[in-house]
């Protein structure tokens, strides 16, 4: 269609048909005021102030909804839209407490520079301020709503931009409000305290609680979030060095838009925790015998560090020293941390600490793909074709993805939900699968995927709906999966899982024809039947030409927001930087040559097998960087008990750990917000950024301790820099070629991808979930959307823990009746494992199934991993094996 | 019949005509009101599964309308006209009579829930000024002794049903 021309304040603008006044006007430089417009929201038209005059036709109009209509002559700025303008401020200031001297918005309320602007001071109206209740139940927003505009921008933001409709409008006329259904408090509805509302709102009726600061903050910088795979951008709001507000970044493409979650936007006061540590700690002799850890230097520390391991290495060689690098540390930290041990300490025994928990799949589906599927943008997931969910809440473990998916199907994407529990996302407009026909739906629980998703493919392919031409080209099938679907029955298999035949049916007919984007649960490897499961997910999506495709495949949303970095960058026992495979004397000369020095052939030892070597006396000393395994590691009796026997610990960390305080030599480091680095996220992303506060006390960045350890142990490359590293890395990992070169930088796409043909799996085996009388239940350990991972931040921020520090066991009402439990007192339950049991209050979660238990990890007091069998997250889930993320146990009233 | 006692069922029977049908908020609104006299509260989240809404935002057309009740009404809802012409008319008493007859103040329910009192602006009946309504009935012309009749016959029909 043809541009249309209007003239605005005197300039001719030609803009398509559609777009508003003033988004024609902006495009120009030519700013109109606004309160209730923003770029990321469908326009609305609410506040008015943004109005301007046709000269042609002397109509007033607001600018944000209007669209450009041919030969318009608009005014933006005439005496007349100035009076009219400076009237609705008026009229906002008159109904508006006189509270501006304590409000904790003060200079970035957006009413009042509306208001400077134009040069109303006195309203010369009759004040008619509209109070409301102020409502600060909950340790995150306060609320007080008698200085809302009703301009609805959180209101929107909470419909079109996390899709949780936690409030509207309630109400008309003087008495409108947002309210929450029944007008309850906040925390007693669905609000998921995201505080995206927080961020938008342009006046002071939505604050951030802080027990820190409150107003301006000095200076604003960005950084990127340091919890979860979603590596949200974020604008860090400083006063006196230290952060004290976080709100979304206003960059443009980035992977959380103008969103964050309760974590990113609340939990960052663990940053001023008290626990944080600020200086060196070396274990020493006190004078009655004892030992202490004592205040030291870094000198001191580091040269302890490098004295004891070297000392250690002579004596038992290299094999006898563990290094664990950290997913939360950035890539440059854990490029030189591997490095530090493969060309100092020359060992490879070293590994992160999500080896088991996410770095295991993503290291199954780069295996299964030549590294095809590195790549998977969050955008993607609202412009599939449709979505298929398995056996995981997002908006839990990575809520900016929630948040994709919920606007996907908002948008009529069709989406089928495979869970034995009826998550938030499978009460959420999409196809729910779950066993209901099977009484046994909570010990199968982990089953039931297998055969759920086995089900769907077998009626796609008996309705005709695999992607033969896909197939034919990409594919290979040495185990006959595909002659094995023939053969299969859909509604028996449907029965098989308990599901409804013409619900499969129906759940099939909403994927045939589709590129599917699956979505599997990050530690799905370390559930039972994790492996059958990946299979059966991997199958369906390549039956569906899903892999390999843009906006469709496998999607993980990783839970700490490096996880993959730390796998590139080579902390693993057998893979060097760039996801080189050590083994491979082509690809190791590769990084010998880069490095001057020859380097060990065999794979080291990773996370499990250092324990048991520790147990075993093999492994002497362990170098531990961001990560507190006496807490996120099953059984930590026994992980304690193997530590024990190390001769020598260091711990390098932001807080003090349950490990640090074991260690023979802690050394303090800086948050992800006080450093400079690059954290690679769940969809492929290099992210960039530089330090936005100070690191307390005499703590430093990770990268510059490793650097100063290098230099040390008398290493000859002296890293002064960040880019300097990144200089290396480059060079080393293709992969990383475009790192640090802007903010945002998308890994190199793999070349080996598109000559490789993708291998079906074997069909799965019948084994179901063995029956165990004396463990009636099966009981999952997982994350709730307060906490991340085993909780070392999350449980120190002190509005997190105000609001969900209790970490309840969720149970099912049927079992809750069952044995007779009095659910409503929150009584305390014992829940036990072959391995050890924990007690803490329990309630019901509405959404399980009978015989199925939630345990959440991460809260204060973390005991979850007590629960938790070592010696099955060595099996992982192989061949039905019951996966560590997984436990039988049963539960008795304590 | 206790208009407090929520019956799911007859619920469930009004929502099954509007399945998926987002642009059918009001007519279901209407219906649930027609069927149970006011909207239930405890109605709002299942109406909004079914035509895939939030429930924040059916609460918020429930709350826009002043023709929608979260609170039970009586049988008989009254409303009495307090436009200009009927207040020329005399209205300001007509109503002043109705308050004590029934010992209700304005949006009051009995207790019996046989009687709700209301006022609107206008009926647009001026013509019959003073005038009110009676559920679906008009009254006009109204004086002390037609309003007591017209509540008197009320009542009996009430005990008599």
């Amino acid at each position: 269609m043809k541009n249309i021309v209007v003239t605005i304040n005197g300039k001719k603008i030609s803009s398509p048909p559609g777009t508003t006044i003033l988004a024609a006007a902006e495009r120009n430089a030519i700013s109109i005021p606004t309160l209730c417009s923003h770029a990321e929201l469908a326009p609305y038209g609410a506040c008015r102030i943004c109005l301007v005059e046709d000269r042609n036709t002397g109509r007033l109009m607001a600018s944000c909804v209007t669209p450009v209509a041919q030969d318009m002559n608009i005014a933006t700025d005439s005496d007349r839209v100035r009076e009219h303008r400076k009237n609705i401020v008026r009229l906002m200031i008159a109904e508006h407490p006189e509270s501006c001297i304590v409000c904790s918005k003060g200079n970035r309320c957006e009413l009042r520079k509306a208001a400077a602007e134009l040069g109303v001071a006195e309203t010369r109206l009759y004040p008619m301020p509209n109070y409301k209740p102020f409502e600060t139940l909950n340790p995150f927003i306060a609320r007080d709503l008698s200085k809302c505009i009703l301009c609805g921008k959180c209101i929107r933001a909470d419909h079109e931009l996390v899709a949780v409709g936690a409030i509207d409008y309630s109400d008309r006329g003087f008495s409108s409000r947002p309210a929450t259904l029944y007008g309850r408090p906040l925390e007693e509805s669905v609000c998921t305290f995201c505080g995206t509302c927080v961020s938008m709102c342009p006046t002071g009726a939505l604050s951030t609680r802080s027990e820190h600061y409150a107003g301006t903050p000095e200076k604003e910088a960005y950084t990127v979030c340091g919890f979860c795979g979603a590596g949200c951008s974020m604008a860090v709001g400083v006063s006196g060095g230290r952060v004290v507000e976080i709100n979304p970044s206003e960059d443009k493409n980035t992977v959380n838009g103008p969103t964050l979650c309760v974590r990113g936007h609340f939990a960052h006061d663990f940053l001023l925790s008290e626990d944080r540590l600020t200086t060196p700690l070396i274990r020493k002799k006190n004078e009655d015998g004892t030992e202490s850890l004592q205040t030291a230097t870094f000198d001191d520390a580091l040269s302890s560090v490098v004295g004891r391991i070297a000392d250690i290495k002579r004596h038992h060689g290299p094999e006898s020293i563990g290094f664990i690098g950290s997913a939360k540390c950035t890539n440059e930290e854990n490029y030189l941390f591997q490095k530090i041990a493969r060309v100092i300490f020359e060992t490879n025994n070293v590994t992160n600490c999500q080896e088991r928990n996410g770095a295991s799949l993503l290291r199954r589906i780069d295996e299964r793909t030549g590294g095809a599927a590195r790549i998977t943008p969050l955008s993607g997931l609202e412009k599939a074709e449709a979505i298929v969910v398995v056996g995981t809440d997002p908006e839990h473990t990575v809520p900016v993805a929630g948040y994709h998916i919920r606007r996907a199907v908002r948008n009529k994407t069709p989406m089928v939900v495979i869970d034995p529990s009826r998550s938030g996302m499978a009460s959420f407009g999409g196809l729910w699968l779950h066993p209901e026909n099977n009484e046994e739906g909570g010990r199968d629980a982990f089953r039931f995927a297998v055969d759920a998703l086995g089900a769907l493919a077998t009626s796609i392919a008996s309705e005709n709906g695999a992607d033969s031409q896909y197939i034919g080209s990409a594919t290979e099938d040495p185990d006959g999966w595909i002659d094995s679907l023939s053969r299969e029955n859909p509604d028996a298999h449907a029965r098989a899982a308990g599901i409804d035949a013409a619900k499969i049916r129906k759940a099939a007919s909403m994927l045939v024809g589709k590129k599917i984007a699956l979505v599997l649960p990050p530690d799905l490897l370390e559930r039972q039947f994790g492996n059958q499961t990946f299979d059966a997910a991997f199958n369906l999506a390549l039956l569906t030409g899903s892999i390999g495709v843009q906006n469709a495949g496998l999607f993980v949303f990783t839970l700490e927001n490096n996880t993959a970095g730390a796998l590139d960058m080579g902390c693993a026992p057998d893979l060097l930087p760039g996801r080189r495979n050590a083994a491979d004397p082509d690809e190791r000369k590769i990084v010998e040559k880069a490095w001057e020095k020859a380097l060990p052939e065999t794979a080291g030892m990773g996370l499990l097998e250092m324990i048991e070597a520790a147990e075993a006396g093999t492994l002497k000393a362990l170098y531990i960087m961001g990560e507190n395994p006496l807490r996120s590691l099953p059984n930590p009796e026994r992980i304690a008990a193997a530590l024990e026997k190390l001769e020598f610990i260091v711990v390098q960390d932001i807080v003090r750990t349950r490990t640090a305080e074991i260690a023979d030599v802690v050394l303090p480091a800086a948050a992800f917000s006080e450093k400079q680095g690059s954290f690679t996220n769940t969809e492929g992303r290099i992210q960039s950024f530089g330090p936005a506060a100070q690191p307390p006390g005499d703590s430093l960045p990770d990268w510059n301790i490793l650097a100063s350890l290098a230099r040390k142990a008398g290493y000859p490359e002296q890293y002064t820099t960040i880019e300097k590293i990144r200089q290396e890395i480059r060079r080393i990992a293709p992969l990383y070629a475009a790192m640090g070169s802007h903010r945002r930088e998308w890994l190199k796409k793999s070349d080996t991808g598109g000559s490789k043909r993708f291998c079906f799996a074997p069909p799965p085996g019948p084994e179901k979930a063995q029956k165990d009388d004396s463990f009636p239940l099966t009981a999952y350990i997982g994350n709730l959307r307060w906490h991340l991972g085993s909780g070392s931040r999350t449980a120190r921020s002190g509005r997190i823990s105000a609001g969900y520090g209790a970490g309840r066991i969720g149970i099912s009402r049927t079992d809750a009746e069952s044995l007779g439990i009095a659910i409503d007192d929150l009584p305390v339950v014992r829940i036990t494992s072959a391995t050890g049991s924990i007690e803490r209050q329990a309630e019901i979660f509405p959404g399980l199934p009978a015989g199925f238990v939630f345990v959440p990890s991460g809260f204060s007091g973390n005991d979850a991993m007590r629960i938790a069998d070592f010696n099955a997250a060595q099996a992982g889930g192989e061949n039905g094996g019951q996966g560590w993320r997984t436990v039988r146990v049963r539960m008795e009233t304590s | 019949m206790d208009p407090t006692q929520f019956d799911r069922e007859k619920l469930a029977a009004v929502i099954g005509k509007y399945q998926d049908k987002k642009w059918a908020l009001i007519p279901l609104l209407q219906d649930v009101q027609e069927v149970f006299g006011f909207i239930p509260p405890e109605s709002i989240e299942p109406i909004a599964d079914a035509l895939q809404m939030f429930p924040s935002e059916v609460q918020g057309v429930v709350t826009f309308y002043s023709g929608f009740s979260l609170k039970p009404k009586g049988r008989q809802v009254l409303k009495v006209c307090r436009g200009t012409a009927c207040h020329v008319k005399g209205s300001r008493t007509i109503l002043r009579m109705i308050k004590k007859d029934l010992g209700l103040e304005e949006g009051e329910t009995s207790e019996d829930y046989q009687f709700t009192l209301e006022t609107v602006a206008c009926l647009g009946a001026c013509f019959l000024a003073p005038t009110m309504m009676v559920n679906r009935d008009y009254y006009g012309k109204l004086n002390p002794t037609k309003v007591g009749a017209v509540l008197g016959e009320y009542r009996k029909e009430d005990k008599e049903a």
